[in-house]
């Protein structure tokens, strides 16, 4: 979690996600608080960059909660928080992804509104800009590489742990996201040129 | 743009911001949910009695013959000698006591305020 974990208050970092849960096990409503307010930015950065929806987004992290609230005590004691909150958020949002290909063609992911949200837009510089669109037009599966590669701060164990497949595939999806990223931005760098 | 450079913008890329109402929301369909009235071992347990009944009463029914023509037949003599058994004066009473609490019961009551906290 290293984007997420550094903006972290010092006093929120000093409680380890396994204190949490215990906490939360054990009955303290507030620890669950901090878990929640440890990890929601990161659940919903990565709900809302897979289905570009901000109230799709807003329910699937909740749901994401929702879900690891009531199987916590299985939670295994020592695994990473983060992968497995991440991991179920990913996979609520690619039921959603799911059901919308079902009743929908018009709203297909890769033909979604690929422009950040109008907060994001006003705050981001050009260049940011334009890697936030050259990200939103890449397939769907580079892109959710790229958003964890981003969320997970280069663990591509924890990558493949999300998305359930091998490291390798990590590897190889993050190499052709990024040359197509690279791409898409020398071409808009020469578009502005012209 | 070489790689080092691309993967510090993209490092440099901020968050989205969760709407502010989200983290309420999750609270409230998590640590702050309403507990059940029941609990689930007790659901499954008036559940399973109430099926026994309904199947107990239906072994009742389809083992003894006219079954439903003696139930009906019970149900009304006992109607008939409840009515027979009260006097019109005492179903005028009923009547009465019966309206006046459905009356009061339609009233409100303001509520008093709740005694302010000294600070």
């Amino acid at each position: 979690m290293a984007v997420a974990f550094a903006e972290l208050p010092p006093l929120v970092r000093m409680v380890t996600d396994d204190e949490l849960i215990a906490a939360t096990l054990g009955g303290r409503r507030e620890a669950f608080g901090d878990l929640v307010e440890r990890y929601e930015r990161a659940v919903y950065h990565l709900s809302y960059r897979t289905l570009h929806d901000v109230e799709e987004a807003k329910d699937a992290t909740q749901e994401a909660f929702f879900k690891a609230f009531r199987a916590l005590a299985t939670f295994k004691t020592g695994a990473k928080f983060s992968t497995w909150i991440l991991s179920i958020a990913y996979h609520a949002c690619c039921d959603r992804l799911a059901r919308r290909k079902r009743y929908s063609y018009d709203e297909l992911p890769d033909a979604a509104d690929l422009t950040a949200g109008p907060e994001g837009l006003a705050i981001l510089g050009d260049e940011a800009r334009r890697l936030r669109t050259a990200i939103d037009a890449l397939p769907e599966k580079y892109r959710t590489v790229i958003t964890l590669y981003h969320l997970s701060g280069k663990q591509y164990d924890e990558i493949a742990t999300i998305l359930d497949i091998p490291m390798g595939t990590v590897k190889t999806h993050l190499f052709r996201a990024k040359e197509l990223l690279r791409k898409a931005l020398s071409d808009s760098v020469a578009e502005v040129r012209k | 743009m070489d790689d080092a450079a691309l993967e510090r913008a993209l490092f440099a890329l901020p968050l989205e911001e969760p709407p502010a109402d989200l983290r309420g929301r999750i609270l409230a369909a998590t640590v702050y949910r309403p507990a059940l009235p029941f609990k689930m071992w007790e659901v499954c347990l008036i559940g399973t009695l109430m099926a026994l009944a309904v199947w107990l009463m239906i072994a009742v029914l389809t083992a003894v013959p006219d079954s439903s023509a003696r139930l009906a037949n019970a149900a009304a003599s006992l109607m008939d000698r409840l009515v027979s058994s009260v006097s019109p004066s005492i179903l005028g009473w009923i009547v009465v006591g019966a309206s006046s609490a459905f009356w009061i019961s339609q009233f409100t009551v303001p509520r008093a305020l709740p005694a302010r906290r000294n600070r």
